[in-house]
Parts: structure tokens; sequence; C-alpha cells
């Protein structure tokens, strides 16, 4: 089990009422499991997703991740296991503009204290692997959108993360190069990774192998 | 780690140069600007410095009491120094001096300098450093002079020998130089360019008896104590000493007391015979403007630094979903701020050596950089540290406190108390602009003010020419030449320039006076043309007879005196002084002289027909002729009886203008300030405002797709900083009155302040204001709304 989410609640306080971002969400992952969310606009997909990659807190209930009890975890050891197991990937991508693409995908290394020639070493494979050696000198202002998706997956995965959350990867590609990164989370998965997607897309959702619906912050 | 930190950071400042070059521009002015104030401050507190025994080495200045009142003056009578060192054992040294003017001549090179005669043991209390000759021997010949090396260099020539050389003093006597000593700085209270011994002084007079009375006091007396002397003790001894010398008389007799060196800049105001303070108050006035400004430039770096946080807002939150630490991104953010604030205090290094120069000639000090000094190198570094840690610190929070799920959302952080907290800030540069802005405007009205008073003589007209060779002597054949010359109206010579206090005396008595033995009264010594070369309009009786034996004991007063003598004109009333009636032939009208405030009533003068105790020469211009042409007229004649010697003259208006040194100074000061607190209110203004247009793009966006036109955005903007600058003008204005009407009151005569002063200031404020908001709020107002509503 790679993690548990027992009745799990989220709410912000508006004027007086109470209104709910999550509402007793249970959910179980898994390692090696490839899962889609999906439901309109302001069903809770993200906030689903930021609490699972513990990015955000919840108000009640119940989370399990690899035996932690992540809800009575302090906030310096929650950060080092998000760290350590959990890569992100974002529908803008987020790479940081004023460093190259080498400097991008080292970025989470540096945070975890790796020695300079292996992170320089640990770069050069994950380059290699994506096809993408040619453009390590190059700012994230000079590649295409689906080149930028790429690194950022690259980026996501360079410390062997057990779990890659993505949130719409594909929202702001167009259709080639969308295949192009859902073949990538395919392959990836057969290779053991875990993968939770949010999406829109039917067709997106359909390369994972369950899918879980959302609709005003509850599992439906 | 570090390197990469480095990397983003100068990245970073490369990235937006504009906002960077300000930001470290900002911080490079007010780095420099505190650096040249703490330079002056050190200087003055170094005064006196250059002496070794700064423990040991006292000033004996005098408290003497008239009308009830204690006055200290810094003059004691010549037998003091030699009695003090005999009778008190811990005064282990002592030295009577007195300072003036001399003419040195060698050969046919002739130049005036001041200063001093001098018991040998003078040269061991400062300890001064001999480059030539022999300390221990220098003065002990009655015919000895001892030049410092920069008189030496302009008398000689530079790089001769000049031991053992002739020098002519006074056109006079022959003197030998037995010593060279080093140039003394500029920061020195009692200094000179040459020292004579003591014996030597009156050479040439007949009689100089008075000089070794205890009732006259003329001149200044230094003493050194033993290294372990209790002082409260030996003061006590000093403060009975003038007592015990002096027997009887009705008055409070005068206290000699000790003032230590090292209070001798800095401490010297004196009221009812105690310090009260002096320089240091203005010292610590300024170090505290210093203090005051490098917390606005600071202040202002970190604001500007955190109005573009906004966008790195994005940054932050990756880098925490990427596992960086709070710890981690607030290093970050402070390498950034420490690597500016390095750039801004590089670049002060070149500002503060290109205006050294002019402001060393500003202040009149000869102030150096001096940057291998351990202590100024570290006050550069701490300054340097300060502002990169205060400015880092507040935006690496600030900005390390986001929650990267919100912020990569593009939710923004409703930040209302770091608005309050810049808006406070922009509103306390604006005041301090304002303040200084109206307090420039006031001080140059009352400089002025003063300049323009009436002081009751033609000062405008006069030429003051020290007196030497024969002039005195041939006085009377340069008058008639100059005359003949027609490029003069009149010439006379006295003993006491016009706006000097001179000598003074009490203990004298007149008809019609009561309890005059405490008043003082004021003497002068002049030629019969006197009056109507300086132009006192005698408005009773007449003036002194060509012939001055005629006039051996008639004087002519001031009306202030004339005014104690009661009722009745004081024509032919008497005056008793030192046992001599001398007779009232004529009343002049009051004129200011001592303190150019005072508030116009000058104590009692009275002059006497000497000519021959001169030591000035008037010369009353003619307007109608050029006045190059009356100098080289005058210049003409005076080398005719004089040929060995220079010809120096000063206006007497510049000698005027020249007390009003220090307020002159504030004034300029004020005016640089105001300049400075304005650029640095702008640029807190600049970053304020390029912060909220940033924050507000949406909300403008918005409001441009419903309808609103260019100019009313532009308004919408500026609204709210007005506001700002309006609420500073109400804070400042009550603040700046006061601190003026206080400034003003020490001063008897003074100016009103104007209403009209505050408005120009308000105006000034607002206009400029506007001006460097609108820079912001235009660029706002003219942007694509589509650029600001485009979804993330």
């Amino acid at each position: 089990m790679l993690l548990k989410l027992n009745n799990i609640f989220k709410w912000v306080q508006s004027g007086g009422q109470r209104i709910f971002l999550l509402k007793d969400i249970n959910l179980e992952l898994e390692e090696g499991e490839f899962i889609s969310v999906m439901g309109p606009s302001g069903s809770g997909k993200s906030t689903l997703l930021n609490v699972i990659g513990m990015l955000d807190d919840f108000d009640e209930g119940e989370y399990h991740f690899l035996d932690e009890s992540v809800h009575t975890l302090k906030e310096k050891h929650r950060a080092k296991l998000y760290k350590q197991y959990i890569g992100f990937v974002f529908q803008s991508y987020h790479l940081l503009d004023d460093l190259t693409v080498r400097e991008n995908l080292e970025m989470p290394l540096l945070y975890k204290n790796y020695g300079s020639s292996e992170r320089k070493a640990m770069a050069a494979d994950m380059l290699d692997r994506f096809n993408i050696v040619g453009k390590k000198d190059l700012f994230p202002v000079q590649l295409s959108g689906g080149q930028q998706q790429l690194v950022g997956v690259a980026r996501a995965l360079i410390s062997n993360p057990k779990l890659i959350l993505a949130d719409e990867p594909t929202g702001n590609l167009n259709s080639k190069q969308s295949e192009e990164i859902m073949e990538l989370f395919k392959q990836l998965n057969t290779e053991g990774v875990t993968i939770i997607q949010v999406t829109h897309s039917e067709k997106n959702a359909a390369y994972g192998r369950r899918i879980i619906h959302l609709l005003d912050g509850r599992r439906v | 780690m570090l390197k990469n930190y480095l990397k983003i950071a100068w990245r970073n400042i490369w990235k937006s140069k504009g906002y960077s070059f300000l930001n470290i521009f900002g911080l490079a002015i007010g780095i420099t600007c505190v650096i040249l104030i703490l330079l002056w401050v050190e200087d003055e507190v170094n005064f006196d410095n250059v002496f070794p025994k700064q423990d040991l080495v006292y000033y004996v200045p005098t408290n003497q009491t008239f009308e009830g009142e204690v006055y200290t003056f810094y003059s004691t009578p010549g037998p003091l120094a030699k009695d003090l060192k005999d009778e008190i054992p811990e005064i282990t040294r002592a030295a009577t001096t007195w300072s003036g003017e001399i003419l040195l001549k060698d050969g046919d090179t002739g130049i005036n300098r001041r200063g001093t005669y001098v018991d040998p043991d003078f040269l061991d209390i400062f300890s001064l450093p001999f480059l030539e000759g022999d300390a221990q021997t220098a003065l002990n010949r009655p015919d000895a002079i001892v030049l410092t090396k920069k008189t030496s260099n302009a008398l000689f020539g530079e790089n001769s020998n000049a031991l053992n050389r002739m020098v002519q003093i006074n056109g006079k006597h022959n003197f030998t130089v037995t010593g060279i000593v080093q140039d003394l700085p500029q920061n020195v209270t009692f200094g000179f360019e040459w020292l004579l011994p003591i014996k030597s002084f009156g050479l040439g007079e007949d009689d100089i008896s008075w000089a070794k009375e205890y009732g006259n006091n003329f001149a200044d007396t230094f003493v050194e104590l033993a290294p372990d002397s209790d002082f409260e003790t030996v003061d006590t001894k000093v403060r009975a000493m003038i007592p015990s010398k002096m027997s009887g008389g009705n008055e409070t007799p005068n206290q000699a007391f000790l003032h230590s060196i090292k209070d001798w800049h800095l401490r010297s105001d004196f009221s009812e015979g105690k310090i009260v303070g002096g320089q240091i108050t203005f010292v610590r006035l300024v170090a505290f403007i210093a203090l005051i400004i490098l917390l606005i430039a600071c202040i202002n770096f970190m604001n500007l630094a955190t109005a573009r946080s906004e966008k790195r807002a994005n940054e932050v939150g990756v880098r925490k979903v990427l596992g960086s630490s709070k710890k981690g991104l607030v290093y970050q953010f402070m390498v950034e701020a420490l690597i500016m604030a390095s750039i801004s205090a590089l670049l002060s290094i070149v500002l503060l050596l290109l205006l050294l120069p002019s402001f060393n000639i500003l202040v009149e000090k000869q102030i150096e950089l001096q940057l291998w000094d351990s202590i100024h190198i570290l006050s550069l570094l701490g300054i340097t540290l300060l502002c990169g840690l205060l400015a880092g610190w507040y935006p690496a929070l600030y900005l390390s406190s986001f929650r990267p799920a919100q912020v990569l959302k593009g939710v923004r952080r409703k930040q209302g108390s770091a608005t309050i907290i810049r808006k406070g800030l922009v509103i306390t540069q604006f005041v301090v602009s304002l303040v200084l802005i109206i307090s420039s405007i006031i001080v140059y009205q009352q400089v002025q003010h003063v300049r323009a008073r009436n002081v009751g003589y033609e000062k405008g007209k006069l030429i003051n020419i020290s007196v030497n060779g024969n002039m005195i002597e041939k006085f009377n054949s340069i008058k008639d030449d100059m005359i003949a010359s027609g490029t003069i109206e009149d010439i006379a010579l006295t003993n006491t320039t016009m706006l000097s206090s001179g000598n003074n005396g009490a203990g004298l008595s007149w008809q019609g006076g009561m309890d005059t033995d405490d008043v003082l009264v004021r003497f002068r010594y002049v030629s019969p043309s006197f009056f109507n070369t300086v132009g006192l309009e005698i408005l009773e009786g007449h003036g002194f007879n060509e012939n001055i034996s005629v006039d051996s004991t008639n004087i002519l007063i001031t009306q202030s005196f004339a005014e104690l003598m009661g009722s009745g004109s004081a024509i032919g009333k008497t005056v008793m002084r030192n046992d001599i009636n001398y007779n009232v032939i004529g009343v002049v009208n009051d004129y200011l002289y001592g303190d150019m405030y005072g508030n116009g009533k000058t104590g009692p003068v009275m002059f006497y027909n000497e000519p021959d105790y001169g030591n000035t020469l008037y010369v009353k211009l003619d307007p109608e002729v050029s006045t190059t042409e009356t100098l080289n007229s005058i210049e003409g004649i005076l080398k005719e009886y004089n040929p060995g010697f220079p010809f120096e003259y000063r206006f007497e208006n510049d000698l005027f203008n020249a007390r009003f040194k220090t307020e002159v100074l504030v004034g300029e000061l004020s005016r640089i300030f105001s300049i400075l607190a304005i650029i640095i209110s702008c640029l807190g203004l600049f970053g304020l405002a390029a912060y909220t247009s940033e924050q507000r793009s949406k909300e403008i966006g918005v409001r441009k797709v419903l309808g609103s036109s260019i100019s009313g955005i532009i308004q919408l903007l500026t609204k709210d900083f007005m506001r700002l600058v309006f609420v500073a003008i109400l804070i400042a204005i009550p603040m700046a009155w006061w601190v003026m009407q206080n400034w003003l009151e020490s001063f008897a005569y003074r100016i009103e302040i104007n209403w009209w002063v505050f408005l120009i200031a308000g105006i000034a404020a607002v206009s400029i204001a506007l001006l460097t908001v609108s820079f912001q709020a235009i660029k706002a107002a003219i942007a694509n709304p589509v650029n600001s509503l485009r979804s993330e």
C-alpha cells in the first residue's frame, strides 16, 4: 500500500459559512498503479492532488503514506517525505526561467545535497534518456511548450520518486505533444513508477488503469 | 549551494537592470552621505588629538563677574602660569602665551602670519615634534624663533636649511631660527605658524609692566598636570590662586579654572562659569542625521526589493515544491541583497573619491578617505553588511512564507500589513524631505535678514588693512597722499576692528550714574578722522581735534552710554577711569559689534583720541571710483612708505559675512540634505508605485475592459499616492515650524516665519511626487488588458 486517504475533509470559512473543497474522500493506492482523476472545474481535483503531495493540508481525516501518518507529522518531516518520494509535474511546467535546462534538472538534487559531480552525472543521464542533450544549455523561454513539459517531467523524475503527481500535464500542449507526453507516462508506469494524473480529457484519462470522478469535492 | 545562489542572484540582478541600478544607486548615495558625515564627525571628535598628553593638558580660562552675571573669558594675568607651577606641586609645567599676527621678513620676502609668544614649557606640554633644531633649547635665547615647516617654506623656499637663519620681525627686530616644527593638522584649537619666547613679548614698547600684574588679563595660560594627580584637588587650588594674589576690592575676584584639552573643541560653551555644552551638541545632531539617512536608504533598498516580489513568488513556490527548505530560500534572498549592497558599497567608494574635495571646501576641513584605516574599513563593511541583511531579511521572510500550493495556482496573498508599512515609510521619507526643504528656506531667509542688517556704520565702503611698518608714524602723510589721489574719501586708525568687541573694563564711574562699578565699558583708541571714515554719526557735540594734545582728557561716547548718565545732554559730563576725569565732548550713534545676532543693545563704548595705539587702518572708498583703481592707488602709496611690506587688505563686508559662516554652512547643508532626501523619497515612492501597479494590474485590466479611460486609470493610481503626500505635509508643517522656531529663538535679531514658505514646500513636494508616480501610472494605464487578464 503506497498511500491511503480516510475520510479526508477540507474546507474554507467564508463569512460564517463553511465551503467544502474536499468532502469525505477515501482513496487507496498501491505501488505501480496509474490512476486518473477527472471532474468539472471546481470539483477539487487539484486540491486533492496537493493534499496527496503534501503541499497543502486538510482539516479532518487521516492520510497514511508508506505507513507514515502524514496528518501527525511536523512540517519538516512532511517536507522530507515528499522530497524523497514524490515528484510533481505542473500544467504550466513551472520551470525556473533564469536557469538552463540542465540547471533546472539539477534543482531537486541540489536540495537533496548531492555533490556537484553526482548531480552533473544524473542530469546527463536524464538528458540522454529524454533525448534533449542538445538543449541542455538553453533557457526555458527558448523551448517549445512540449519541450518545456518534457523538461518538467524529467525534473520530476530525476531523484527517482516512487510517485508522480501530474496536474493537467498536457493542458497547454497541442495534440501531438500531448500524445508524446502520455506515451512517456505509460512507459514510466511500465517501469514501475506510480502515477496519479488530473485531467479533463477522456482520451488522456484512458491511459490510466482506474478513473476517479470528483464532483463538488466528493467522490462520485 | 552558495555558487547556485550567487548565479541566480547575479542573473536576477541583470534581468531587471533598470530596477537593480536604481536600487543600487539609491543605496550608494545613502552610504556615501553617511560616510561623509561620519568622516566629518571623526574630524571634529579628533580635534587636538595630535597632542599625546590628552589626560594631562589643560587650558586656564577665567570666570569674571559683572553686574551679577558670570562671564567666562579666555584671558588670564601674565604672572599666573609661573605662580601655578611654583605653588601647586601637581602642576609640572605651565606656559604663559599670547597670540597675534606679525610680519616675518627675509630679505625681500615678507609674509604676515599668526603665531604665539610662549614659555619654553609650551614645547613640552604639547610634545611638539621638531624637524630641525632641539626642543630642549630652542626657545632659551631671547632672540630665538621657531617656525612651522610650512612657514619656513614660505619664507625661505622649500628644501632650504632654515636653521640659524635670520628673520626680521615687524620690520624692526632680528631673530634667529632655532627650530622647525612639524606642521599642525587643521583640526587643532590653538594653532600657530611661529613661536617666539614670551620674554620677547612687548619688545620695543616702553612699559609692559601691566603684563606682569594680576589686575590685567591678556594671556592664554596652559598647564600640564602630573600623571596621577586628582583633578578636583588641583582645580580647587587653581581657583584659589587669583583671589589670593589680589587684595581688597568690592568686586567678586576672578577665578581661574582648568579646561581639559579633550573639551576644547566640543565643550567650550560656558554659562555662569560652568560648561553647558558646545559644539558637541551640533556634532551629535549631525551624527544622528547620518543615522536617519542610513536608515532611510536601507529601508528604501528593502522596499524596492520587495516591490518586485510578486514576480519571484512563482519561483519561490517551485523551489519549495522541489524541496527547498524555508531557510534555504531565506539564504538565497539574503545573498542577493548582500551582493547588491556590496556593489553599492563599491560604487560609494568611487563617489566618495569624487566628492571629498568639494566636501572639504564646503566644511573647510582637510579630511582624507584613508581606506586602509581599520576603523574605516570595518565601518564600511559593517554598513554594507547591515544594509544587506536589513534589506534581505524582510523580503526573504515575506516571500519564503508563501504556501506553494497557493502561489502556483496564481492566488495572490493579501498583503495588508506589508502595504501599511510601505506607506508609512513613504510618508516618513516625505516628512523628512519637507522638514528639510522648509528649514533650508527659513535658514536662508534668516541669514539674508541678518546680513542686510543696519549695523550703524558704513561697512560697505570700508577696507581693513593691518597696520605694519611705519604706517602709524607716517599716518598723516599717508592720509594726505591718499586723499590727494582722489580715489578715497577718508582714512583712519583704530585699535579695534569694527566687528570686534575689543578691550573693556569695569570700575569706572560717571556723573548721573549709580552702581557703575560693575558696568562693562568698551574702549576704543582712534584717530580724529575715525568717525567720518567708518560712518558713525555724531549726534551731539563734535569730534576730536587734529591736534591730539587738545583731547588728552576728552572722549566721545555712544548713545547707550549717554543714556546711562541720566537726563539732560551728556555733553560736558565727566567719566572717571583709573583716577582720571574725562570730558564728554560728543555722542555718536550705537553700532553693532560682537554678536551679530544681538538685539542691538550693545554696551557703552568710549573713544579716545589716540591714533598711536592703532593696529588697523580703515580706508573709506569713494563709490565713484572703481575698486581696482582705488586698490592700486592705495597699494602704491603704502609701498612708497613701506617698501618691504606685503600689501594685504580685506573688505569689511567680507569680514562681516565671515561671521555667519556657521549659519551659512547650516543653510547649505540643509539644502544639500533636502535634495538628497527628496531623491531618496522619490526612490521610495517609485518603488511603492511599481509594486502597487503590479499588484493591481488585473484590476486595471478589468476596469479598462469595462470602459475606463486612460486618464481615469491614471487618476485612480495617483490619487492614493497623493493622499500619502498630503498626510506627510500635514505632519511636516508643525514639525518644521517647531524646529525652526526653536532655532530662531537663539538669535535676538531674527525673522518671523511666513506661511508662504510652507506653501512653497508643499507645492514642491506634491509636484515632484506626481512626476515620480505618473511614470508608473501611465505605464500601467496604457498596458494591454489582455496581458493582465490572461488566465494561467
